[in-house]
């Protein structure tokens, strides 16, 4: 081995050497700490209750991601196929619930699904009720809606992007040939999509699975996820049944993680962004366009209704009955009493996490393309490992074997930067993982041929070709960051509170106004970040999931 | 004019971006470049229901243990409840960084793990108040007694009151498990909430100590009718916005509030449960705990002593909306309308202490299993 070789492996093995200790080892010492010390791993799978709630924690994330792909398939057509005026601020928005912190959703979906709720005072006007007649924000209704909320918009962009990559051509034949379109759809469209449709499905089911504030909030105690039970056994202090949790969903997710990076592989193959055509409204028939119109309504409902609520929320006191700008100011506010700090926090925390995440992100995407076999395994095992991994498990690790030795407890910004980055992770590496697949190899040649070093190989070509991708994967793995909060919950004091931890405390000293306006902000931020994106990476968005 | 656009090296892009992002890390670490010598750890609601809020309370109530001592006491609001304020000071053990925690009450406490991380220590400001408080809290001394309430049910008198609804004034859980008052009846998840635990365990005193019953029957009786929520916060919001639920799980201190709220007579009105012709509710206690081995030990002591003192403890019922534990101190006037200790027996006396912290897990898990489809 060369001098070059071990430069090399040093650049890739230095993410895995900062996964190991900051996410496997935190992880390992709680885990392994647990199942000695506490409650047998046969005692916790044998129990009764544990058992229900992995029977549920799999049939809610099966019905939620069949709800997910039911509304987003069609969304994802239009999408791709419709032209119509702001369409990339359409796609920019879509991004919305992605970043939007549960506890934030929870309160929309109240003011819109729950009792005394939009929907429910209007049926009630229809009927003249003067009691509730409509609450879908409860129970097991409550958590599928919200679960096909946040989801829908993961399916529509990547199987949009999907259809993006089809190229015309081919279906034009088709039409020459003689195919209808059931035919076309049947032949050409459907076995093109169906890998994207399959990896959206898998990613959808991972994220139903490890959901966690929105069962919490509506399961009422009766029905947990894993992961919410994982919560409840660290803070009953039954160390032994968390890790015996913790353990399980690793095995379930990673197989699944599995899954969705093969299915990824499988895509990329089908090769460049097509120019796809794309169809005005008015040239649809009559009975198409009301189905069109039909469908939007229901997106309108179901995603853009709690947001709205949100938008109205930061502006409305419910206590005081009176629209004011109150949550505004405060967040303008500086000193410990205003709120500017947590703002200051999230995008410092955030844009630096981001920062990690895609210098993190580039060698493992090498890795993932390398030769060998082992290599892309361990480095795909790797960045999906902060999907499956139980957030609340990993936010005690750190704590546990990160912050208390180093004495980083009363400001842990450091730790909170390190959970951000892991969690953005696996959108910046598979970002760029794609972008390094749509590079032609020939001119990688030929700038070999012509006498480039690595280094000038990989400054004036890879990266200038990579940069869209680099760009996608930052902004995703820039709102993931932003919007986490079961981790950074768990870690922060109130000084280094994020926008998603202060919603979560305003709402829980009834400050109504200043969530509302807290989540607004995070909004707008996010949706500024995607907007940048879109132009720049020429709507390549859904790529990168 | 070239052909080609001009290629900017991204060595110095990259360059420069990495000095901006020194930069600012670097000033953000100096910024918030701050070592509290005296940590003390709350859950984020205390001291915070008044009308001044929780930082000008704190403020006014510590100052002068600041002055005294020449400190910065830096009190955390961490957003968690006791439990979770436990599980941190748990994963801290080995290098605490606080000394005194706040808010740890009379059933945590039983907890080996809650013991696990204070240490045992004797105020002699205990002389200040009521022996019973140090007893029903803790005779090991991890805990020294701070605040109190009853947890018991409260009803809306715009919807129900005793003329409609006479068992109000004598209620029994079986009154409780008649549909009609189980379905308006919003209670807290015991695994998540004290007010929701206190609850449980007044139901399990009742039924296994008063009418030699297994608990379990009334759980399953109102299963399908009581509405559980995650915690306080929330079922509050469902009992105050639903007009269908008439009944909460909370502290007889809620018409007083009400009462202080309104500027008027409360709209808000108590229901103890009553059985052999006496009433009774569950107490809860709140203590003030040493963290072991935290940085200042003597400081902490010190603190804790101060907690007992009137400046700290009248700040108590207009801010915390419990009892002081000061029972020497006169009481806003609006607590005319709270019920009061000496009006009903407490349930606490039915459980031994040892009897909860040997079944208090047992009972969680079936209480969890009645709630499994």
């Amino acid at each position: 081995m060369n001098s070059r070789d071990l430069v090399r492996y040093a650049v890739l093995a230095f993410p895995f050497l900062l996964l190991a200790m900051f996410l496997l080892y935190p992880v390992l010492v709680v885990t392994v700490q647990g199942l000695y010390s506490g409650t047998p791993f046969q005692e916790v799978i044998a129990s009764p209750y544990i058992q229900f709630v992995i029977q549920f924690t799999f049939g809610q994330a099966i019905l939620s991601t069949f709800m997910a792909v039911l509304i987003g398939l069609p969304g994802a057509f239009l999408v791709a196929r419709l032209r119509f005026k702001g369409k990339s601020l359409v796609k920019a928005m879509m991004i919305v619930p992605f970043v939007l912190p549960p506890i934030v959703v929870v309160v929309g979906f109240l003011q819109m699904f729950g009792a005394n709720g939009v929907i429910d005072s209007f049926l009630m006007w229809i009927l003249g009720s003067s009691s509730s007649v409509f609450n879908l924000a409860t129970g097991i209704p409550g958590i599928i809606l919200a679960h096909t909320f946040y989801n829908v918009p993961l399916v529509l962009l990547m199987v949009s992007a999907s259809l993006e990559r089809l190229n015309p051509e081919v279906e034009e034949s088709a039409q020459i040939l003689g195919a209808d379109s059931f035919q076309r759809f049947r032949r050409i469209i459907l076995p093109h999509i169906m890998p994207s449709i399959l990896a959206a499905a898998v990613l959808t089911f991972l994220f139903c699975f490890m959901s966690f504030p929105i069962v919490l909030a509506f399961g009422q105690g009766t029905y947990m996820t894993i992961e919410a039970q994982i919560w409840t056994a660290f803070r009953l202090f039954d160390y032994g049944e968390a890790s015996s949790l913790t353990l399980i969903q690793i095995l379930i997710t990673l197989s699944l993680a599995t899954a969705y990076i093969r299915l990824g592989r499988q895509e990329n193959s089908t090769g460049q962004t097509a120019s796809i055509r794309t169809t005005s409204f008015s040239k649809y028939g009559t009975v198409e366009r009301l189905l069109i119109v039909l469908y939007l309504v229901v997106v309108a409902v179901l995603v853009i209704g709690p947001i709205a609520t949100i938008a109205r929320a930061a502006v409305f006191d419910p206590i005081a009955k009176i629209y004011t700008m109150e949550g505004f100011v405060n967040l303008f506010t500086l000193g410990n009493q205003g709120g500017f700090r947590y703002l200051i926090n999230s995008l410092f925390y955030a844009g630096l996490a981001t920062i990690f995440a895609v210098v993190l992100g580039i060698p493992l995407a090498i890795a993932m393309r390398s030769r060998s076999k082992a290599i892309p395994t361990l480095a795909s095992a790797m960045i999906l490992l902060p999907l499956g991994v139980s957030s609340i498990t990993v936010a005690y690790g750190l704590v546990l074997a990160i912050a208390v030795p180093l004495e980083l407890v009363t400001n842990p910004w450091p730790i909170i930067v390190v959970a951000q980055t892991i969690i953005g992770l696996p959108f910046s590496a598979r970002a760029i993982e794609i972008a390094m697949s749509k590079i032609d190899p020939a001119l990688l040649e030929q700038a070999d041929s012509l006498g480039a070093t690595r280094i000038q190989r990989l400054l004036f070509v890879e990266l200038p070709l990579l940069a869209p991708g680099i760009l996608v994967g930052g902004v995703f793995a820039f709102a993931m960051a932003i919007g986490e909060m079961s981790a950074t919950l768990f870690i922060a004091v109130p000084q280094t509170y994020t926008l998603a931890v202060a919603i979560y405390d305003y709402l829980a000293h009834r400050a109504f106004v200043e969530a509302g306006a807290a989540a607004l902000v995070l909004v707008v931020v996010c949706v500024i970040a995607f907007l940048i994106m879109e132009r720049i990476s020429e709507g390549s968005t859904g790529g990168a999931l | 004019m070239s052909e080609y656009p001009v290629r900017r090296d991204p060595r110095k892009i990259i360059a420069v971006v990495s000095v901006c992002v020194i930069l600012v890390v670097a000033t953000y670490a100096a910024v918030t470049w701050w070592k509290p010598r005296f940590v003390v750890y709350t859950y984020s609601s205390f001291l915070d229901w008044g009308d001044e809020g929780a930082e000008v309370v704190l403020e006014r109530a510590f100052a002068p243990f600041e002055e005294m001592y020449g400190i910065d006491v830096e009190i955390i609001l961490l957003e968690a409840d006791a439990n979770g304020i436990i599980s941190k000071l748990v994963a801290e053990q080995s290098n605490p960084v606080a000394d005194v925690v706040i808010g740890i009450d009379n059933i945590l406490i039983l907890q080996e793990e809650a013991r696990s991380v204070l240490e045992p220590y004797e105020s002699p400001n205990l002389s200040l108040i009521n022996e019973t408080f140090v007893d029903l809290l803790d005779p090991d001394h991890y805990l020294t007694p701070f605040d109190f309430g009853l947890v018991t049910l409260i009803y809306s008198m715009d919807t129900i009151n005793t003329t409609t609804h006479p068992q109000l004034g004598n209620l029994t859980f079986a009154d409780l498990a008649a549909a009609e008052l189980a379905s308006a009846l919003v209670t807290e998840n015991p695994n998540f909430s004290s007010p929701g635990l206190s609850f449980l365990l007044s139901q399990i005193a009742v039924y296994e100590k008063l009418l030699h019953q297994d608990w379990t029957t009334w759980w399953e009786d109102v299963r399908d009718d009581i509405n559980v929520q995650e915690g306080w916060s929330e079922a509050w919001e469902v009992w105050l916005g639903d007009p269908t639920k008439h009944l909460l799980v909370s502290y007889g201190t809620d018409p007083a509030y009400s009462a202080d709220y309104l500027g008027t007579a409360p709209d808000t009105a108590v229901a103890t449960l009553a059985y052999d012709n006496q009433h009774w509710a569950w107490m809860q206690v709140e203590g003030v705990g040493l963290v072991k081995n935290g940085p200042n030990p003597e400081l902490g002591k010190a603190f804790i002593d101060f907690c007992l003192n009137a400046s700290v403890q009248t700040e108590i019922p207009l801010n915390q909306w419990m009892f002081p534990v000061r029972t020497d101190l006169t009481l806003p006037s609006v607590y005319q309308y709270a019920i009061h200790p000496d009006e009903v027996s407490v349930l606490n006396q039915l459980l031994d202490r040892t009897e909860i912290s040997s079944n208090l897990t047992m009972w969680l898990d079936t209480w969890t299993l009645t709630r499994t489809p």
